[in-house]
This record gives structure tokens, C-alpha cells and sequence, in this order.
């Protein structure tokens, strides 16, 4: 018999202005592996961080092998046996396996470190796992599965029967990812319960028992695995009617404006071809992590490229840094406003004219003031930049503001291509709007725009044609009118075949 | 036989930082042949009881920034604590207080400043070179005003010739089985910290908060008293290094010390302390602060100037860190990890 070993209902949590989850379920029985799925934003992570005890929740209750808790620390909840194994993983790299697996738990004898028996130790949980790790090898030298490995048995050996695992197989090879779900079953075997969260659909079916799904920090249902359709699944991770309004432009489509052929740059950009004509939007989509920020940053020179030929009007232009893109009118509004778009501790003035100073100076290299605020009174104003004045901060600015900033800096030059990088995230509706109108704005004007975004309503209200990206690779085009939902995302999970072999 | 010899050879090379540690003794015995063959009096034994006496002066402070380094920080006021321990015991000795307190209360101040730095980087999260910075002035500032913004007379005006001198030959002038005490002293201080270093709780903590805090903090490591506990050996070993001076000159001097903290860095980095943290071992630093003594001695008996050797001294720290640079980057193609 399977006994319930967490429950959690009604649980809600607000962060400011978003309610990431509302009155969610969540079950999770002993010797089971429970697959929570959902789109990028569903909620699955939160959740997960609540069970954890990294957030604290609103309302709701948690139990946990039966004991009911009310404000759940980390160390409680370790202590409870929940152990996360991270996306990006935790270690000490120059540390060795053992001390890791020993940290802030050391043995000791009377005066120094059992390190003797600390590896002995960690060599019977390795071993216990069918794990071929030497304890005393040093975790940065070891490749991210073998650490992720050892991850794990660092969370056994704290006594975790409740396991989180988040996108474990994302930097993972189909051998590795065997050797991963070998040691899955032997858990789930060993009666403890294991969450796996995943983008990556059709692995589900070697390990998955029930699967439970979100979406918009709603629970939705939760379901036997088995017998399934993979369709039902996907119909319910998307299934929401498009409630925002988008405001489309048509536009006659021009001549070619833009071409990038055969571009590769490393294992999330690889072999990218695509083109965008004038009087169109080309939307970008794709699960977090397909490679669509890279392919922006690698078309841009932001990282060196490994083969490619990009074209502007038909003209082959040569691009190694950020510099030449923008001398031949190919610009980027980043996806990280306060890494990549702004000096958030520069003035609004600043920021504009940082990448217009060379059209900003005299002949002696001085910047021209008055031409500076020429060029600030005209984004202010053209944008609907709200501010008092252009000499505060950018980084006081509200997000939907900066965003504007971020892409005021390219609009007094004669850009041919604008590439969008998520520019709607973490900005209020109103805002929104107004980002999608410059977007039609630049269309209309035969400006190529790509428009890379997560949320799949705007990208297919806004954008004429989308193209999908996966794991580095374009995985299909449609056009935005006749595409629906369930193609794109089943283009965006359509991995390549790893050949993985259930046990 | 052979095999059983490899097989130790293998341990001693498993231990993490030593092929940093070797190449920098490697390095040592080679400049030290080189400078021999040009001025065989390199190599007379004055010489070397010469030269093992100012290294442990580096040692010392190569050991108080190793430790810090290790953690991922820096101690900007090692040079100064230095300065304020010559100072204060000094002074104290000079208006007729016994060498056991004077050494006491320039220890216990040297003691507080190590606290307070642990926790305005520990705990208020300062930056670590903003903050020892503050109290590098702070100490400096100190040591000037403990005697009325002057250097102090001899101590022997105050304890008294034959005191005076027992406490000159403890920390300088004295031998034990022919070499100088000073060496003796930095050797106690060095195992005693190599072990606390590589051997207990501590140590291991030491090492994961300059490797990843964040892992360190979610395995339950207290972050504040492993960075306290950095700063106070730091503040330990530079309490001893101004003693040292304090005895050398027979008094105190304001500007005792002056810029050991970069001298303790470069002894470390010599040796294969990462100034990123998380990696070295106090063995390196030993083979550092040789370097650089050989190398100021040797240049010294060659006859070359004061300024050739700073020249020196300034290319090998860079040159050694571009070593490591270029071998971890895997320009070399031995390294080179597939990003994945």
C-alpha cells in the first residue's frame, strides 16, 4: 500500500502585483514518481519552493509524512527529509565528493577530520547507488552529471525521502540520462517519492507514474500516467482562451530585409536559418532554455559565432562584436533590462545617448549637450517615456518604463533590424500595449523586428510568423493565424531522439 | 618498493593546490641555483640562515592573507595591524610594562580588529576591500597615535637592558640549534595553522564559503564565524610579524609594516592561492614567500638595485597567476571541458 507522504491544499502565494499560485493541490504518495507539468510562469517552481521551505506561503496547508507544519524553514524541511536537487547545481567545486557530501556535517575525531571515515561513508551511499564515483575526487572536475549524482546522494545521505528534481536531464546526455533514471527507479523502489519537473515530454513515459499539472498558478488536474494520450496532457498545460487584447497591424510584406544563414555558436545556437521581410513581425518562440536569447546575442556579436552569414537588405555584413551590428542597423533590446539593457546607476539621458554618442559629438570628441537633449525631448516623447525629467536613474525607473528606455537608445538611428528579447516581461498590461505598438510602429516604418517571448498569446497576437526553437534548433515555422497553441508547443518539445532506454 | 612509492607519490599529488605548491618550489630551487652560480656566496651558510630568517617575516604574512584569500576575500589592514602591534608593545615596553603584557594587549587589539573585520564582511556584507580598507586607516591611525604621533625610544629605556634584549633575542637575534628563533617561530605558526587549515572543521569551512557561500550557507555552514575566524588568524599572524619588527629595531616604528598586505598576497599567489577563493594550500605559500625572499636576496648579492627587484617581484606575481589563468581556461588544449 502507497501511503501519502505530502500533502498540500489550498496553498496560496502572492509576490507584489502576481499571484504565482492559487489554491493549489498538490499529492505526492511514497515509491511514486510524480511528473508537474506546466508552461514557463505556471507556478511549478513556487510551489516546489514552498514544499522546500525557501518561500513561506500565504494560506494553505502542508503536510508532510502526516505532521502538519505551519511556517516551513529549509531546515525543517530538510530535516523532514524534502530535498531539491537544483537546476543549476550547488556544490563547492573545488572541494572533493566527500566533503561535499559531508559539508556543515562533518565527522571528526578529537582533533582533526575523519576524512577516512566521511569517505568511507560517502564510497557506501556512491556504492549503494550503483554510482562509479571516487569520494575523493573533486566535484569541479567532474562532469555536470556525475555532480548531479552526487547531489543526490548528498540528499540521501541526510536521510531525503522526498525528492525534488528540476529539469535534471537539461544538461544531460542520453547516456546520462540512463544512468539518471536507473537510479530513479531504484529510489522510488527504496519507497521514496520523487517530484520531476520537465519541459521534456516524451522522456516522461520511461520513468513517470502520475503526472500533475498547472497552469497559471492554478492546479488543474493530476492523472495515472498510463494510458495517457500525450495530446490530452498538452491540451491541458496550454488550455486557455487568448484574454488579452493584441493589437495587430497589417502590413504589405516587402522585400527581404533581413537573412541569417547557417549560424552556429555553440550547443544552444545550432544551424539557425531564417529571414524577416519588410512589414513583418517574426516572433521567436520556445521553452526557457531553447537557445532563442543565444541566437539574439550571437547575431548581435554579443558571443563569438562559430560559422554563419547574416544579410541586411541583401548585403552580406560581417558581425564579431556588438559595435559592427549596430554600424550596419542590427540592434537589440536585451532580455535582462537591469543586466544587459541599462546602466541602471546612469542617468535616463545617459542611457539614451550611450550608443549615439558617436552621432552626439563634435569634431573634437566632445559630446554635444544640446544635440543630447534634442535626442532625449524626442524618446521621451515618441515612447511616452514617463518621468519627470531625464535626469534621474534609470534603474528608478518602473520596469515598463526602463523597457522603453532600453529600446529608445536604438530609435534615433537608422536601424534596419530591431530584435526584441522578451520585452513585455515583468511589465503591467498598459505598458505592454504601448511595447506592442512600437513594434507595429517599426513594421509599418519596413523595419525587420524579431520578437522573442515566452508567452505564447502575445507572440501569436503581435507577431505575422513564428518560428520555434528547441534546444538550440529551429524546430518549425507556422504562420500565426493558422497555427494553434498545441502545434507550437509540440514543435518547442520536440527534442531530439536521445534513444534513451527504459531499464 | 616502487610500486609503494608511487602510490604515495599519487596521494601527496591528490591533495588539492599541491601542483601549484610544487611548481612554486621547483621554481624556488631553481633561482636559487641560478643566483648561487652567478654569487657562490648565495650559498655560504650565513647566507641561508640569512635568508630562512626574512622569509618567515613573508611567511607569516603570506599565511594572513592566504587565509582570507582562501575565503573568497582580501585584508587590506595586515600591513597596518602589523604597524599597531610594533606600536603598541613597543610603547608599552618603553614606559617600563613586562614583554608578556605588551605582547597580550597588541595581541588582543590586533585580536579585535580581526572581529571587527569578520563581521563587517561576514555578517554586513560589506565589500571586503572597502572594509579593510576602513580599518587598514583606522589601525594606521593607531599606531601613530599610541605614542603621541612618533616613533618610540628603545625598549631598553624602559624594561631595562637585560629585558630588552631577552625579548630582541626571542623574536630576532637569538638561535635555537643554529637557526634563528625567528624561523622557529613561523614554523610552530605555520603547522599549527597548516593543520587548522587542512585538518579540522574549520579549515573545511574555510574553504567552501571562497568555493560557493551559497552551498556553504544551505549545508548549514555559519558564514560569520567562518569569515571572523579567517580574519582572526590573519589578525594573529600579523600581530607575531610586528613583534618581530618591534624586536628587530629594538623599538616601535609608525610605519612598521607598510604594504605586507600586498606582499602577503603575492607570497600567496606565487604559491597557488586563487584570489577567487576556494583554492591553495598554506604548503604554496611556504614555497611563495621563498620565492620571494630568494629573489630579493639573490638580486640583492647580484648587486642589482632595489627597483630591478620590485620589477621583478611584480612580473613573476602576474606571470604566476597567468599561468594559472591560461591553465585552467584550458588555452593549453589539455583542459579544455566541452561546454555543455
Amino acid at each position: 500500500m502507497k501511503d501519502i507522504i505530502v500533502s498540500m491544499e489550498n496553498i496560496s502565494k502572492s509576490f507584489p502585483g502576481v499571484k504565482a499560485l492559487d489554491n493549489v493541490k498538490f499529492e505526492l504518495c511514497s515509491g511514486e514518481v510524480m511528473a508537474l507539468l506546466g508552461e514557463n510562469g505556471a507556478g511549478k517552481s513556487t510551489l516546489m519552493k514552498i514544499l522546500s521551505g525557501v518561500y513561506t506561503r500565504d494560506g494553505g496547508r502542508l503536510e508532510i509524512f502526516g505532521k502538519e507544519y505551519g511556517d516551513l524553514t529549509p531546515k525543517q524541511a530538510q530535516e523532514a527529509g524534502v530535498a531539491i536537487i537544483h537546476q543549476e547545481l550547488n556544490m563547492c567545486k573545488h572541494l572533493s565528493v566527500a566533503e561535499n557530501m559531508f559539508l556543515g556535517r562533518e565527522l571528526s575525531g578529537r582533533f582533526a577530520l575523519d576524512n577516512a571515515g566521511m569517505e568511507a561513508k560517502a564510497r557506501e551511499v556512491l556504492d549503494d547507488l550503483k554510482i562509479d564515483i571516487d569520494p575523493r575526487q573533486t566535484v569541479g572536475d567532474l562532469p555536470v552529471s556525475k555532480q548531479q549524482m552526487v547531489e543526490i546522494a548528498k540528499a540521501l545521505s541526510i536521510n531525503a525521502r522526498i525528492l525534488i528534481m528540476d529539469e535534471p536531464t537539461s544538461a544531460l546526455t542520453a547516456r546520462e540520462i540512463e544512468d539518471l533514471f536507473r537510479i530513479i527507479h531504484k529510489l522510488k523502489d527504496d519507497g521514496c517519492g520523487i517530484v520531476y519537473i520537465s519541459h521534456r515530454l516524451e522522456e516522461l513515459q520511461h520513468i513517470v507514474d502520475r503526472v500533475t499539472i498547472m497552469r497559471d498558478g492554478q492546479y488543474i488536474t493530476s492523472m495515472d500516467f498510463a494510458g495517457t494520450p500525450m495530446d490530452q496532457i498538452i491540451t491541458h498545460m496550454v488550455g486557455r482562451e487568448i484574454k488579452e487584447k493584441f493589437p495587430r497591424v497589417e502590413c504589405e510584406k516587402g522585400k527581404k530585409v533581413f537573412e541569417v544563414k547557417n549560424l552556429n555558436a555553440g550547443r544552444m545556437v545550432r544551424d539557425i536559418n531564417f529571414s524577416v521581410y519588410e512589414g513583418e513581425i517574426v516572433g521567436f518562440a520556445g521553452l526557457m532554455g531553447a537557445g532563442r536569447t543565444e541566437t539574439t546575442r550571437a547575431i548581435f556579436g554579443a558571443d563569438p559565432k562559430e560559422s554563419g552569414e547574416i544579410y541586411v537588405d541583401g548585403k552580406e555584413v560581417k558581425i564579431h562584436c556588438p559595435m559592427d551590428a549596430i554600424r550596419n542597423g542590427v540592434v537589440l533590446a536585451p532580455e535582462d533590462r537591469k543586466k544587459d539593457g541599462l546602466c541602471t546607476k546612469l542617468s535616463i539621458r545617459h542611457n539614451l545617448a550611450l550608443p549615439n554618442l558617436d552621432m552626439l559629438c563634435n569634431k573634437l570628441g566632445a559630446v554635444s549637450s544640446k544635440k543630447e537633449s534634442e535626442l532625449c525631448d524626442k524618446a521621451v516623447k515618441n515612447l511616452k517615456i514617463k518621468t519627470p525629467n531625464v535626469e534621474i536613474d534609470s534603474g528608478n525607473l518602473s520596469g515598463g518604463n526602463q523597457q522603453k528606455v532600453v529600446v529608445g537608445k536604438w530609435l534615433a538611428r537608422d536601424s534596419r533590424v530591431v530584435i526584441f528579447d522578451e520585452p513585455t516581461r515583468g511589465i503591467d498590461v498598459g505598458a505592454k500595449v504601448e511595447i506592442y505598438n512600437l513594434m507595429n510602429e517599426l513594421k509599418q516604418q519596413g523595419i525587420a523586428v524579431m520578437f522573442v517571448s515566452s508567452e505564447m498569446p502575445e507572440v501569436m497576437g503581435i507577431a505575422d510568423r513564428i518560428v520555434v526553437m528547441c534546444d538550440g534548433r529551429i524546430t518549425g515555422e507556422v504562420m500565426a493565424r493558422e497555427t494553434t497553441q498545441s502545434e507550437i508547443l509540440t514543435l518547442a518539445t520536440s527534442f531530439e531522439d536521445k534513444n534513451i532506454n527504459s531499464r | 618498493m616502487n610500486s609503494n612509492r608511487q602510490s604515495l607519490w599519487k596521494r601527496i599529488m591528490g591533495v588539492r593546490g599541491m601542483g601549484a605548491a610544487l611548481t612554486a618550489f621547483v621554481g624556488l630551487v631553481i633561482i636559487y641555483i641560478a643566483f648561487g652560480l652567478i654569487n657562490p656566496t648565495v650559498f655560504s651558510g650565513q647566507n641561508i640562515l640569512n635568508l630562512l630568517r626574512s622569509m618567515s617575516k613573508y611567511l607569516l604574512i603570506g599565511i594572513a592573507q592566504s587565509y582570507v584569500l582562501i575565503t573568497g576575500n582580501i585584508d587590506l589592514s595586515i600591513g597596518t595591524q602589523v604597524g599597531m602591534s610594533a606600536m603598541i608593545s613597543a610603547t608599552l615596553m618603553t614606559s617600563g610594562i613586562s614583554p608578556a603584557v605588551a605582547i597580550l594587549v597588541a595581541l588582543i587589539s590586533c585580536l579585535a580588529v580581526g572581529v571587527i573585520n569578520g563581521y563587517l564582511v561576514g555578517k554586513f556584507k560589506l565589500p571586503p576591500f572597502i572594509a579593510t580598507l576602513g580599518t587598514m586607516f583606522v589601525t594606521r591611525g593607531i599606531a601613530y597615535m599610541v605614542n603621541g604621533n612618533r616613533n618610540t625610544d628603545a625598549i631598553s629605556t624602559g624594561v631595562g637592558k637585560e629585558v630588552a634584549d631577552q625579548f630582541q633575542n626571542f623574536f630576532y637575534y637569538g638561535s635555537t640549534l643554529g637557526v634563528y628563533n625567528t624561523f622557529w617561530i613561523a614554523m610552530v605558526v605555520f603547522v599549527i595553522f597548516f593543520f587548522f587549515l587542512s585538518k579540522t572543521r574549520s579549515g573545511r569551512h574555510i574553504y567552501a564559503i571562497g568555493s560557493n557561500i551559497d552551498a556553504a550557507k544551505l549545508s548549514g555552514v555559519n558564514v560569520v564565524m567562518t569569515t571572523t575566524k579567517a580574519y582572526l588568524v590573519s589578525s594573529v599572524c600579523s600581530c607575531i610579524v610586528g613583534l618581530i619588527l618591534c624586536a628587530q629595531a629594538g623599538m616601535g616604528n609608525m610605519e612598521a609594516g607598510n604594504m605586507y598586505e600586498m606582499y602577503g598576497v603575492a607570497a600567496g599567489v606565487i604559491g597557488g592561492v586563487s584570489p577567487l577563493g576556494g583554492t591553495g594550500i598554506l604548503l604554496g605559500t611556504l614555497a611563495g614567500a621563498a620565492v620571494w625572499q630568494t629573489l630579493e636576496n639573490g638580486l640583492n648579492m647580484i648587486g642589482a638595485q632595489v627597483g630591478i627587484q620590485r620589477l621583478v617581484i611584480g612580473i613573476i606575481v602576474v606571470t604566476a597567476v597567468l599561468l594559472d589563468v591560461v591553465v585552467r581556461n584550458g588555452e593549453f588544449g589539455k583542459k579544455k571541458k566541452k561546454q555543455s
